[in-house]
């Protein structure tokens, strides 16, 4: 928790952070609109001031079109992807060099998760279902307990499990290794 | 010297990996998969952003609640027992209520295979009420399976709707034959391929329809605030 206060604490950080979680969440409100919101954007017809009340009403249905589960873990998501984000930048910069493939994927993986969890503005979770019934098991979803909510709480889980990598990550001391050549005598 | 760690290439790809996946994800959710519902898939339109305006033209025969000479009806597709429906329902009454300038037109969605059950079951009923007891019964019908419905399923229309029907008063007895005939199956079949046509992916989907032909898609339960504006950009363009 030190090093998330540490980091977020710093106003640059916390834009990033903030500004990720912003976009990540926008996105999983509008997603079921995608063709509401690409109709409207352009239309010369409809007034920017209606675009931008539409658009900012459209943030209701968290509530609207939502179970509390899956719209706690769309939050949950939204704010573990841009902690994690400022997590990774921090690392680059204080290791001067990438993450270890295994939690880039978690992180990743995580969000993924998550958004095959995204939906219900439809019964059933939105990716998910459309995904499933290409290999016609759509159906598969109602054998879930959750309804496919599980992938949403798994993604809340992975990307949980990958900012405390990346936290262990930078506590580690920075050292170095020892190299000593094949061919040294 | 410092030693590299492994895996310099990890993070780009698991990024690109992961990109890949969404986008996939994306383009068969949002473009070209045929929507869950009916015993077939039903045969896809070509990809467009808005295909509302295949809508079937607004009959008398269509369920309508408000305004009868609304400059802009909303035309709902819905799942008696989608909880999402339940919840849109109740915003369509608040909205009915707040506005008198505007139409509500319910038609059928059933999603059998997330609803397998009652879903389509409970539409026909309603047709059936209708038939029987006009409009009016067949709102006190909707109305009231949505205010008692449990939803996904769980609903125990065996005593649900005979009570309904009670309260909307229909005789019981007319009532099962009609349903047994099975003469509103295709109705309820072709309110399924009309919200399919306009794009309909799932429940509750909604269409904005205005005076002129114009029409907006509204998917999900969107709250009352974002409806009313919905009404108010088509009203401005009319």
């Amino acid at each position: 928790m030190d090093v998330i206060r540490s980091v977020l604490l710093r106003p640059a950080y916390a834009g990033i952070a903030f500004g990720v979680a912003v976009v990540v969440f926008t996105f999983s409100i509008w997603l079921p609109n995608w063709r509401l919101i690409l109709t409207v954007i352009p239309s010369s017809i409809i007034s920017l001031p209606d675009k931008v009340i539409l658009f900012w009403n459209l943030y209701g249905s968290i509530q609207t079109n939502f179970t509390l589960v899956s719209a706690s873990y769309t939050i949950a998501i939204a704010i573990l992807f841009g902690i994690n984000i400022v997590l990774f930048i921090h690392h680059i910069k204080i290791r001067q060099g990438p993450l270890s493939g295994s939690t880039s994927a978690l992180g990743v993986g995580g969000l993924i998760s998550g958004f095959f969890g995204v939906g219900c503005a439809a019964c059933g979770t939105f990716i998910l279902t459309a995904l499933l019934g290409l290999v016609g098991g759509a159906g598969l979803i109602t054998l879930l307990p959750l309804g496919g909510e599980e992938f949403g709480i798994l993604g809340v889980a992975l990307l949980g499990y990958a900012m405390y990598s990346i936290i262990k990550k930078i506590k580690e001391p920075l050292v170095c290794d020892t190299i000593w050549p094949s061919n040294n005598k | 010297m410092q030693k590299y760690t492994r895996g310099n290439y990890a993070t780009p790809a698991s990024i690109v990996i992961a990109g890949v996946l969404i986008a996939g994800a994306l383009f068969f959710a949002l473009g070209n998969q045929a929507p869950i519902s009916g015993g077939q898939p039903v045969q896809q339109q070509p990809t467009a952003i808005d295909t509302t305006d295949q809508i079937r033209p607004l009959s008398n025969e269509d369920h309508r609640k408000g305004n009868p000479n609304a400059k802009v009806t909303i035309v709902e597709y819905s799942d008696f027992e989608c909880p999402f429906c339940k919840r849109f329902h109740d915003t369509m009454n608040q909205v009915l209520e707040d506005r008198d300038d505007i139409a509500w037109v319910f038609r059928h969605f059933p999603l059998d295979q997330l609803h397998p059950r009652n879903a389509r079951r409970v539409a026909v009923a309603s047709e059936c009420v209708n038939e029987l007891g006009g409009e009016d019964a067949f709102w006190i019908f909707t109305d009231g399976f949505f205010e008692v419905t449990p939803s996904n399923d769980r609903t125990d229309i065996s005593t649900v709707i005979p009570n309904l029907v009670a309260k909307a008063g229909v005789n019981e007895t007319a009532f099962n034959t009609c349903v047994a005939s099975g003469k509103y199956d295709q109705h309820v079949q072709d309110d399924v391929d009309d919200a399919i046509a306009t794009g309909g992916q799932g429940t509750p989907w909604s269409v904005i329809f205005g005076e002129n032909g114009d029409t907006l898609p509204l998917s999900g339960a969107q709250p009352v605030g974002a409806v009313m504006q919905l009404v108010e950009i088509m009203l401005k363009s009319q």
